[in-house]
C-alpha cells in the first residue's frame, strides 16, 4: 500500500561474524558436529557443556538480552520436562517423595533434568547457527550443487513474505472501507473469505507475469544453469574444517568413554574429575577463540 | 551518431546482421509491413490491423496511443517469448530478419529485452544480486563472465551500494532501475518497455528514464517505448510514433510542454462552494506520531492536519515523507502511537495504491455487483457508473484481464457505487492517459458537488491544481504547510505542474 512500508525482518543478510571470512562450508561442518555430539552425549557433564558453550556463543552473537528472553520460555520447559519424567519412568532406588501416588526418585528427576538441558543446549546451538549460516550461506552451498534447487528457495524467500505483505494491505483496505463493514456474523465470515479470495486472485495474476519475465529472461532455455556465488574453499577453510573434524573426532571418542561408564539408573554413577572433558570444551569454545583472534587483529 | 558506430562495430559479438544485406545500410531493428493480428479465441476482433512502421537501429522511440489502442500487443509481438498467441498477417522483421526465423536462433531472447509496467511482478529472486544474476544464470554464462558483466552493468545503473539488498526493501523506482539492468546483463540490441514509469513517482520517473537515455546514447542500445505520457520523455526521444485508427504516423518529438508552468490558474476557491460548516472539521489530526516498528524511525513526526466537510484535500510531498501513512491512520488502518486522531465520516472508502486488492470476481460486472446487497444501489445507479467510466466494453471480463488504468477505473467505480461521504484516493492518476485524469476530474468534480469529502495523495501537481481546494505539503514527517491551491504553487520553484501536464488537464 505505501512507498514507504518495509519488513522489518531481513534474514538474507546483517550477520556479523569471525565466520564470514571462511567458506560457509566450514560453519556448517562445525555446527553440524557440535549439535550431533550435544545430542548423542547424554552425560550430566556434557550436556551441562554443551549448554554453556552455546549461551557463551549466543551471548557474543546475539547479546545477552536476545539469551535470556529465548532461555525465558525454554527454562519452563527444562523443569517441566525434569517434573513430568518421573511421572512416566519412576526408576532409580532414592527416594525421595512420594506425589498423587507415584513415588518420585532423584534419578529419574536427574535424568528428566539432563533432557530439558540438552533440548535447551540444541535449541541455542540452532539459534547460534541460524545467525551465522544466513540463508545467502545456506544458498551458496545448494545453489553450487543444485542450482535449481538454489533458484527455488531464493523464489519461495521472495514469494513468502510478500503474500503476508499483500495480506496485510488486502486486510487494510476492506478495514479502510467502512461503508462495507460487515453488520452481522454471517458478513464478516463472508469478509474473511473475500480476503483470502482477492489475496489468490492477485498472487495468481502476478505468478503469470513473473513466470513471463522469466521466459523473457532465457529460463527453461537448452543451456544448463551455471552460478553467479562464489566461495574458494582454501587452504584455511580446509584446515580448520580439518582441526574441527578430528576435535570432533576425539570428543566423539571420550563421550563414547564417558557415556558408557555414566549411568543415571538404579543410582547415578558419581560424577569425577576427568581430563576428557577438557577437549569437548575447547570444542565448543573454539568459534569464540576465532572471533577472539579476529577482534586481536582490530586491536593492534 | 558516434554511439551508434560504436554500436555497429560491437556487433559481430552481439548480432550480426545477414550477409545479403549491405554493411553500409543499416537493418531496422523492427520492421512492421501491413501487419495485422488477432488474439486466438476472438479472431473476429483484430487487435492490430494493417500496421507499417519501421524503428531505426539506434533510436530512442516513444510509442503514443490511447489506453487499450494495442500498443502492448504491438511491442510484445515482436519478442520471441512474450508474443501473445493468435493470427499474424503480412510482414514482420526483428533485427533484420523475418520474425519466425528470429524465434529459431536459440539467442533470440539475449537479442531482445522487455520491460514491463510493473516493477514488482518481473522480479524473481529475493536478492539484488541474485536478480541481477537470474538471466546469465539461465543461459549458463560462464562464472567469471557472468560476475564481468554484473560488475559493469552494477557500476553503470549506481548499483552497488544496494547490490546485496532484498527486493522487497526497495523504492519502486530502484525495483525499476534493477529490471532495467537485469536484462542488459545480456547485452540485448533492442530494449522494449511498456509504460515503465507509469508506477513511479515523477521523480523516479525521472531518474528511470534518464538512465534509459544513457543507454540509447552511449551505448548504442535501441529503446522502443510504450507510453501515454509523451511529454516527461520527449526530451530524450529521437522518434515519436502516434498509433491511432488510421495506423503508425511517425514524427519528431514536441518538446514544448517541457519545463514549469509559468503562471498557474486553479479553477478552485476555498471554502467549497455550498458546504463549509466553519469549525466542525470531518477529520481533524493533532500532534500525531508514527512508526512502522518500535526501533524504526518516525514516520510522521507531529502531524496536524484538518480536513474539512465536502472539501477535496491533497497531500503532497516527496517519496517516503509519510502520504500514505497519513492516509492510512485517517483511514484509521494503522494507529497513531500519539497525538488524537478524529475521523467522523459515516461510510468512508479508501483506493488503494494497487487496485487490485480490491478486486475479487471473475467478471468486471460481477464486481460492481460485488456490494449491491450490502450497500443497496440500485440498477439504474449501476448503469449510470457504466456509462461514466466507460465500462460498457468491459463487463464480460475478467478485471485482473483488463490493463492497469482500467483496474484503476473498475475500483473506483466499485467505491463510488457504495455512496461513500469520505473518499480517500491513493494515486488515483496512477497509470491514466490523459483522458482519463480529465475523466477524474470531472467525477471528483461531480463527487464534491454531491458534498461528499475527498482525501487524495499525489504526486501528480497537475491534477492536483485541477480538483483540488486545498493542499497539505508533508516533508521529512512534518507539515510544511497546508493552504489553498491558488496561493499554494505561486511561490514554488520546484514544486509546480509543468506545462504539458496543465495542458493535458486544459488548464492553460
Amino acid at each position: 500500500m505505501s512507498e514507504e512500508q518495509h519488513t522489518g525482518t531481513d534474514i538474507t543478510h546483517d550477520s556479523r561474524s569471525a565466520f564470514d571470512l571462511y567458506h560457509p562450508a566450514v560453519p556448517l561442518v562445525y555446527f553440524t558436529i557440535v549439535i550431533v555430539l550435544s545430542m548423542a552425549a547424554f552425560q550430566p557433564v556434557f550436556c551441562v557443556l554443551s549448554l554453556a558453550g552455546a549461551l557463551i556463543y549466543g551471548c557474543y552473537l546475539r547479546g545477552w538480552r536476545a539469551v535470556v528472553r529465548s532461555l525465558r520460555w525454554s527454562l519452563p520447559m527444562v523443569l517441566i520436562i525434569a517434573l513430568l519424567n518421573p511421572f512416566f519412568s519412576a526408576f532409580g532406588t532414592t527416594q525421595l517423595f512420594v506425589l498423587l501416588g507415584r513415588t518420585i526418585y532423584l534419578e529419574s528427576l536427574v535424568y528428566g533434568l539432563c533432557m530439558g538441558l540438552m533440548l535447551t543446549a540444541m535449541l541455542q546451538w540452532f539459534s547460534n547457527a541460524a545467525v551465522v549460516l544466513t540463508f545467502e550461506k545456506i544458498l551458496a552451498i545448494f545453489g553450487n550443487v543444485l542450482p535449481t534447487i538454489g533458484l527455488m528457495l531464493s523464489m519461495i524467500m521472495r514469494f513468502v513474505p510478500m503474500l503476508a505483505r499483500r495480506g496485510r494491505e488486502v486486510e487494510g483496505v476492506q478495514q479502510a472501507c467502512t461503508a462495507i463493514a460487515p453488520r452481522s456474523v454471517r458478513e464478516s465470515t463472508s469478509l474473511r473469505v473475500r480476503e483470502a479470495s482477492v489475496l489468490m486472485g492477485w498472487s495468481l495474476e502476478d505468478s503469470l507475469r513473473t513466470a513471463d519475465a522469466m521466459r523473457a529472461r532465457g529460463w527453461g532455455g537448452p543451456n544448463s544453469r551455471s552460478v553467479y556465488q562464489r566461495y574458494r574453499f582454501g587452504s584455511a577453510d580446509l584446515a580448520l574444517t580439518v582441526s574441527f573434524a578430528l576435535l570432533g573426532l576425539v570428543c566423539a571418542f571420550l563421550a563414547w568413554v564417558a557415556c558408557s561408564q555414566f549411568a543415571f539408573y538404579p543410582t547415578i554413577t558419581p560424577l569425577i574429575m576427568w581430563w576428557g572433558y577438557v577437549p569437548y570444551a575447547g570444542l565448543l569454545l573454539l568459534p569464540l577463540f576465532i572471533e577472539f583472534e579476529e577482534a586481536l587483529r582490530w586491536m593492534r | 551518431m558516434d554511439a551508434l558506430n560504436v554500436m555497429e562495430g560491437a556487433s559481430t559479438m552481439v548480432h550480426t546482421p545477414p550477409s545479403s544485406t549491405a554493411p553500409a545500410v543499416p537493418v531496422p531493428a523492427l520492421s512492421y509491413t501491413d501487419f495485422s493480428f488477432s488474439y486466438a479465441g476472438a479472431t473476429d476482433r483484430r487487435a492490430l490491423r494493417d500496421i507499417t512502421w519501421v524503428v531505426e537501429r539506434g533510436s530512442y522511440t516513444l510509442l503514443c496511443g490511447d489506453t487499450g489502442c494495442g500498443k502492448t500487443t504491438l511491442l510484445t509481438c515482436a519478442h520471441p517469448v512474450l508474443a501473445p498467441r493468435g493470427e499474424r498477417s503480412g510482414m514482420l522483421r526483428v533485427l533484420g530478419r523475418p520474425f519466425g526465423e528470429f524465434c529459431d536462433e536459440p539467442d533470440a531472447v539475449g537479442h531482445i529485452a522487455y520491460v514491463a509496467q510493473n516493477p514488482d511482478a518481473q522480479i524473481v529472486c529475493d536478492s539484488v544480486w541474485h536478480e541481477m544474476a537470474f538471466g546469465l544464470e539461465n543461459r549458463g554464462v560462464p562464472q567469471d563472465l557472468m560476475r564481468r558483466r554484473i560488475a559493469e552493468t552494477s557500476h553503470f545503473f549506481g548499483i552497488e551500494s544496494w547490490f546485496h539488498r532484498s527486493c522487497s526493501e526497495l523504492s519502486g523506482g530502484q525495483k525499476q532501475i534493477m529490471n532495467l539492468a537485469s536484462v542488459l546483463c545480456l547485452q540485448p540490441d533492442l530494449l522494449l518497455l511498456d509504460e515503465p514509469t507509469a508506477q513511479l513517482d515523477p521523480v523516479a520517473a525521472q531518474n528511470f528514464l534518464h538512465a534509459l537515455f544513457r543507454v540509447n546514447r552511449e551505448l548504442g542500445i535501441t529503446v522502443v517505448v510504450a507510453t501515454h505520457d509523451p511529454a516527461s520523455m520527449a526530451p530524450y526521444a529521437t522518434t515519436v510514433a502516434q498509433m491511432g485508427e488510421k495506423g503508425i504516423v511517425t514524427g519528431v518529438p514536441d518538446r514544448s510542454g517541457v519545463g514549469r508552468a509559468e503562471h498557474i490558474r486553479s479553477p478552485r476557491r476555498h471554502p467549497a462552494e455550498g458546504t463549509g460548516t466553519e469549525g466542525d472539521p470531518l477529520i481533524s489530526i493533532s500532534s500525531m506520531y508514527f512508526r512502522f516498528e518500535r526501533k524504526a524511525d518516525w514516520v510522521a513526526r507531529g502531524i496536524d492536519v484538518e480536513v474539512d466537510r465536502g472539501e477535496v484535500h491533497a497531500i503532497v510531498g516527496g517519496n517516503g515523507c509519510g502520504k500514505t501513512t497519513l492516509l492510512d491512520v485517517m483511514a484509521g488502518v494503522r494507529k497513531a502511537q500519539r497525538g488524537v486522531v478524529r475521523n467522523r465520516a459515516r461510510a468512508q472508502v479508501l483506493l488503494p495504491q494497487d487496485p487490485q486488492a480490491l478486486l475479487v470476481c471473475d467478471t468486471v460486472a460481477e464486481e460492481l455487483r460485488e456490494w449491491q446487497g450490502r450497500c443497496g444501489y440500485s440498477e439504474a445507479d449501476l448503469d449510470a457508473m457504466v456509462e461514466r467510466f466507460d465500462l460498457a466494453g468491459l463487463l464480460g471480463q475478467h478485471p485482473l484481464d483488463t490493463s492497469g488504468g482500467q483496474q484503476q477505473k473498475v475500483a473506483l467505480a466499485k467505491l463510488l457505487l457504495t455512496k461513500p461521504d469520505l473518499l480517500l484516493l491513493d494515486e488515483p492518476t496512477k497509470g491514466f492517459d490523459a483522458a482519463l485524469r480529465r475523466l477524474l476530474v470531472e467525477v471528483i468534480d461531480a463527487e464534491r458537488a454531491k458534498g461528499t469529502t475527498v482525501v487524495l495523495v499525489t504526486h501528480d501537481l497537475a491534477f492536483v491544481v485541477a480538483v483540488a481546494d486545498r493542499v497539505t505539503m508533508l516533508f521529512d514527517g512534518e507539515v510544511a504547510s497546508t493552504e489553498p491551491v491558488k496561493g499554494f504553487f505561486e511561490g514554488n520553484l520546484f514544486f509546480r505542474p509543468t506545462v504539458a501536464d496543465l495542458s493535458a488537464l486544459g488548464l492553460t
